[in-house]
């Protein structure tokens, strides 16, 4: 097991986390509630629809922040990243601005649930589209972060 | 259906599907269509305006405009006129759609590549467009296939050619955004990808499309003859640019003018029967005058670019064209998708006649003014102007196109509205994930934009002095001679990046000290310098000669290292490794540099290609230099022939700044043969050797001194007509070594100051002590030498031998039955000579320069002689 320190499994958690939230997102997005909405009654898919977003939030918030933020800011401390660092060009400024798109795209999902629970349905399809674009863009960012 | 030309502009009828509300489908498609391409265009013109704050916003501005919205427009176009003019029934909308998604979703990725450099994410997404097209080429033949064909159904092959001529230049824009290329082919390969998107991809379909649209927006019958014109301009068309994109791409420059040239009267066929069309009935509508005026550009641009092809070498048309760039974006193909937008989105969008009156009504709405803002804009562009006039005409060019985005936005929404009322929710269903996608976009461009996406935004003079230890990113400019800023300072350990941008007409690179050096960056070209771990304060300059002497050249200082003054510490850094060790061993698998001199050849014209490049040779005991060479070797290959032969010298520039070459041995007027090539150039150097002698060759390009002294120089050998037979022959080329970074202050400074580092024969410090020459006792042997300089001359003694013949000048001095001997044959720079020797037994006879100091630095050799 030469090779393989404890870091590398932080980053593995760290990049699993984002693989399959994201993951998660476009599944449900692009597979299963355009099925549902084809093959399931207006009733059923009402209910359907709600309790895949409800498990989803909750595996959100449950699991997926918590190990992003544990596993991210361990890692930003191995990196000696410092407050004052992320204002500077370079590593600093994209981890910086992955960090507010991150947070933006939480709150767009937080929204979301919000939204569909209110019933707005028109509102809670924009909110979720724009979050699985937002953490596309998450993904793009830590892409080039590894680059820099 | 009618026969009439506005067949085949009305949207085409789809079969119904089920749960889809039939008559708003292809409307609705159309509507998400559109609201793509108006937002490609919005950021296209948001990233021009601010051109000047970003350096790669140039690039950016010109591709998003013409791979997010033209392309984007092309493919939606192509296929909606290629089904009405194939009366096919239309293809499935659903692959349609994914193509489109491939498309725009690959150009974001290409975009997002280059502009933060991560050439991965710009191959895949070169890839991905290479994708979509072929997809959209299949599906255009696909269409072809089975159709009934109308009248028009050659106009399709405008498309189909126009597909191809997309996946080749998006393949050589790939090679160019990953930088899989090197410095050597990219004029090519740009000048390739250029022409063959802009006259292939966006030329072929527009010049197609007007056969048809052009008499619709006027209202009138198409000409008889349209079917006709419109294959042999397709034709022509298509073989010219199929002659000049190969050609371009491969630096062939006169048979790429012949393709233009057969483009252009394929355009200029076109650009006729439209005129006789026009002469029928005059331009009324807004979009007639803009199709009209975008088509006189599209001429002017043409013969212009043929024009400044035929009188330009392919390797400094690059600058040239950028010039033309306004009018072929803005006044032709960004004039002609405002005309076609106006006459369409009302055809296609409308709910029904009242409706489209109405649309069409408001895309009118002030279109005579922005007609005339816009093409003066252009024209002011085009013309050769001082650079605020040339900022004015692009200031109303982007409020020409400013103004019809709003316009087309209103109308979208418009139609939206009424697509959503009338339409059954079909376009409700997908209001809200467009709005979802845009959101996330905006997110996404604001991150990246945040993230600093140019890395530029610590430009100026630096010294802030509180950037914490990390990457830190530095805009620097080359222009006027200087380097901006001239001085920056970080923290020790910082991870330093300069994005250099060449803002200057003349090549310029950048280059730190015992560090990475950017390519020769033409005008606008940029390129990102990894400069890493800043340890200690660094010097950093621009390497072609003389530009650093000129005030090219600035400081990275360390914050708080005891030098970190504002003076700029000359002499610091170009530390070369002065003082050569000779005692040193020559490294393993080093070959001495060939001393024989073989016989002239028979032939009487000598073709010769030399090619100036530069080449880390060993230059002295275990130490390489850098040297600009003709042919990787200093000297280049000595050439040899009899009075009257002819040279016919092909020069090859593959080094990064210009070269030249000068024959002593010939005479002619300096001016064009001698001149200066740029990189990728070729020069053809004919002379008459007329007379005998043992003549110089050597750059002819100023600083004269750094080209000769880094090694540009060689040896012409004319025979005397009367020359005996000799046992051997040698060439002994002696020239002055001068170590250091080529064009460094401290190395041209010590060529100033006549301060070689050694003298050496044929381009070694004491090569042939290590590798003697060889001769058996009383054979006759004959040293040909020539004084390179670039400054000293030779006095060439062979210690233990006597001269009974010597050759100087083009005259012989001794005779071997002259009662007179010689013991030096001595030489001023540039001039050359031949000496002979029988050596009289077995031994080893040294060969110098009798200027002991040379000798002692390296002029100095063994004539190994055996029995
Ligand atoms: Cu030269």
């Amino acid at each position: 097991m030469t090779g393989v320190d404890l870091w590398t499994i932080v980053r593995f958690v760290h990049i699993l986390g984002a693989a399959l939230w994201v993951g998660g997102q476009l599944a449900l997005s692009l597979v299963i509630l355009p099925l549902a909405r084809r093959m399931l009654s207006a009733e059923a898919r009402e209910g359907f629809v709600g309790a895949a977003g409800r498990r989803f939030g909750l595996l959100t918030v449950a699991l997926f922040v918590p190990v992003q933020v544990a596993t991210g800011v361990a890692l930003a401390w191995r990196a000696g990243v410092t407050w004052e660092s992320l204002a500077a060009p370079g590593y600093g400024r994209v981890l910086a601005a992955k960090l507010v798109l991150f947070a933006a795209v939480m709150l767009l999902a937080a929204a979301h649930g919000w939204a569909h629970g209110r019933g707005r349905r028109d509102l809670a399809r924009a909110l979720a589209v724009a979050a699985l674009v937002g953490s596309l863009g998450v993904v793009l960012l830590a892409t080039a972060l590894s680059g820099a | 259906m009618s026969t009439g030309p506005n067949e085949t502009a009305a949207p085409t009828p789809e079969r119904p599907r089920p749960g889809a509300s039939s008559a708003s489908a292809p409307r609705v498609r159309h509507l998400r269509a559109h609201v793509v391409i108006v937002v490609w265009l919005a950021l296209a013109l948001i990233t021009a305006t601010t051109q000047h704050t970003l350096p790669v916003a140039h690039w950016l501005a010109i591709h998003l405009f013409l791979l997010g919205a033209v392309t984007t427009a092309i493919m939606v176009w192509t296929e909606h006129f290629a089904v009405a003019m194939l009366h096919a029934p239309p293809p499935d909308p659903r692959w349609g759609g994914v193509r489109l998604i491939a498309l725009n979703v690959s150009a974001v990725a290409v975009l997002t590549g280059v502009a933060v450099d991560w050439p991965v994410l710009a191959g895949v997404g070169t890839l991905g467009v290479v994708a979509a097209i072929i997809g959209h080429v299949a599906a255009l033949v696909r269409l072809g296939r089975g159709a009934l064909g109308g009248r028009l159904a050659p106009v399709v092959g405008y498309y189909r050619l126009a597909g191809v001529a997309l996946i080749a230049g998006a393949v050589l824009g790939g090679l160019l955004a990953t930088g899989a290329l090197g410095e050597a082919g990219r004029t090519g390969v740009e000048l390739a990808h250029i022409h063959v998107n802009l006259l292939g991809w966006v030329g072929l379909p527009i010049v197609g499309t007007l056969f048809m649209l052009w008499p619709t927006v006027l209202g009138v019958r198409m000409e008889d003859r349209t079917v006709p014109v419109a294959r042999r301009v397709l034709w022509l068309t298509g073989l010219g640019l199929l002659l000049a994109v190969p050609a371009l791409l491969l630096g062939a420059r006169w048979p790429a003018v012949a393709g233009l040239a057969v483009y252009a009267v394929g355009v200029g066929w076109a650009s006729a029967l439209f005129l006789r069309t026009v002469l029928r009935r005059a331009p009324r509508s807004g979009a007639s005058w803009m199709l009209a005026a975008a088509t006189c550009w599209l001429v002017v641009g043409v013969v212009a670019d043929l024009g400044l092809m035929a009188t330009r070498e392919l390797s400094h048309l690059d600058p040239a064209l950028h010039g033309l760039l306004p009018v072929l974006l803005i006044g032709f193909v960004g004039q002609t998708l405002l005309g076609a937008l106006t006459y369409l989105l009302p055809v296609v969008l409308s709910g029904g006649p009242t409706d489209r009156a109405a649309l069409a009504d408001l895309l009118d709405w002030g279109w005579r003014t922005r007609l005339v803002v816009l093409n003066a804009g252009v024209l002011l562009l085009f013309l050769p102007l001082p650079a605020p006039v040339g900022a004015v005409g692009f200031g109303a060019a982007a409020a020409a196109f400013a103004a019809f985005l709003g316009l087309a936005a209103a109308a979208l929404v418009r139609s939206r509205e009424g697509a959503v009322t009338g339409g059954a929710g079909g376009a409700a269903a997908w209001r809200a994930p467009l709005a979802g996608a845009g959101i996330g976009v905006l997110l996404i461009v604001f991150a990246l934009v945040a993230a600093g996406l140019p890395a530029g935004t610590t430009s100026g003079g630096g010294g802030s002095g509180t950037a914490a230890t990390g990457t830190r990113t530095v805009e620097v400019e080359l222009k006027g001679m200087a380097v901006s800023p001239s001085r920056i300072e970080v923290a020790p350990g910082t991870v330093l990046r300069l994005e250099v941008v060449n803002r200057d007409t003349q090549r310029h690179d950048l280059r730190v000290e015992d560090g990475p050096r950017t390519p020769m960056l033409g005008e606008g070209e940029s390129h990102l310098l990894e400069v890493g771990p800043i340890a200690a304060d660094l010097e950093a300059w621009c390497t072609v000669p003389g530009h650093r002497a000129a005030g090219m050249s600035m400081t990275i200082a360390v914050t708080g290292s005891a030098d970190g003054g504002a003076e700029s510490e000359p002499g610091h850094g170009h530390a070369s490794p002065d003082g050569l060790d000779p005692a040193a061993e020559h490294s393993d698998g080093w070959e001495p540099r060939s001393a024989v001199l073989p016989p002239a050849e028979e032939a009487r014209v000598h073709e010769v290609e030399l090619r100036a490049v530069e080449a880390d040779i060993e230059v002295a005991p275990g130490v390489s230099q850098r040297m600009w060479t003709f042919g990787g070797t200093a000297p280049g290959p000595t050439l040899r022939g009899k009075v009257g032969d002819v040279f016919e010298v092909t020069l090859v520039n593959d080094a990064e700044m210009g070269h030249g070459i000068d024959f002593h041995a010939g005479a002619l007027a300096p001016d064009e043969p001698m001149r200066t090539i740029g990189p990728g150039e070729r020069l053809v150097y004919r002379f008459t050797a007329e007379r005998a002698g043992a003549w110089l060759y050597h750059c002819s390009t100023p600083s004269m001194l750094q080209h000769i002294g880094n090694g540009m120089y060689g040896a012409v050998i004319i025979d005397p007509p009367d020359l005996e037979q000799a046992d051997r022959e040698y060439v002994l080329v002696s020239s002055q070594l001068y170590l250091g970074e080529p064009g460094s202050e401290g190395q041209v400074a010590k060529m100033r100051e006549g301060r070689p580092d050694a003298w050496v024969f044929n381009g070694g410090a004491g090569q042939y002590a290590a590798a003697p020459l060889a001769a058996r006792a009383e054979e006759r042997v004959r040293f040909w030498v020539v004084a390179a300089g670039p400054s000293d001359g030779i006095a060439f003694h062979i210690v233990g031998t006597v001269f009974d013949s010597v050759y100087k000048e083009g005259a012989h001095l001794v005779r071997p039955d002259d009662p007179g001997g010689a013991q030096v044959l001595d030489l001023a720079a540039a001039q050359g000579g031949y000496v002979e020797a029988v050596f009289p037994e077995p031994g080893h006879y040294a060969l110098v320069d009798h200027d002991m100091r040379r000798a002692e630095a390296g002029a100095h050799g063994i004539v190994k002689v055996t029995p």
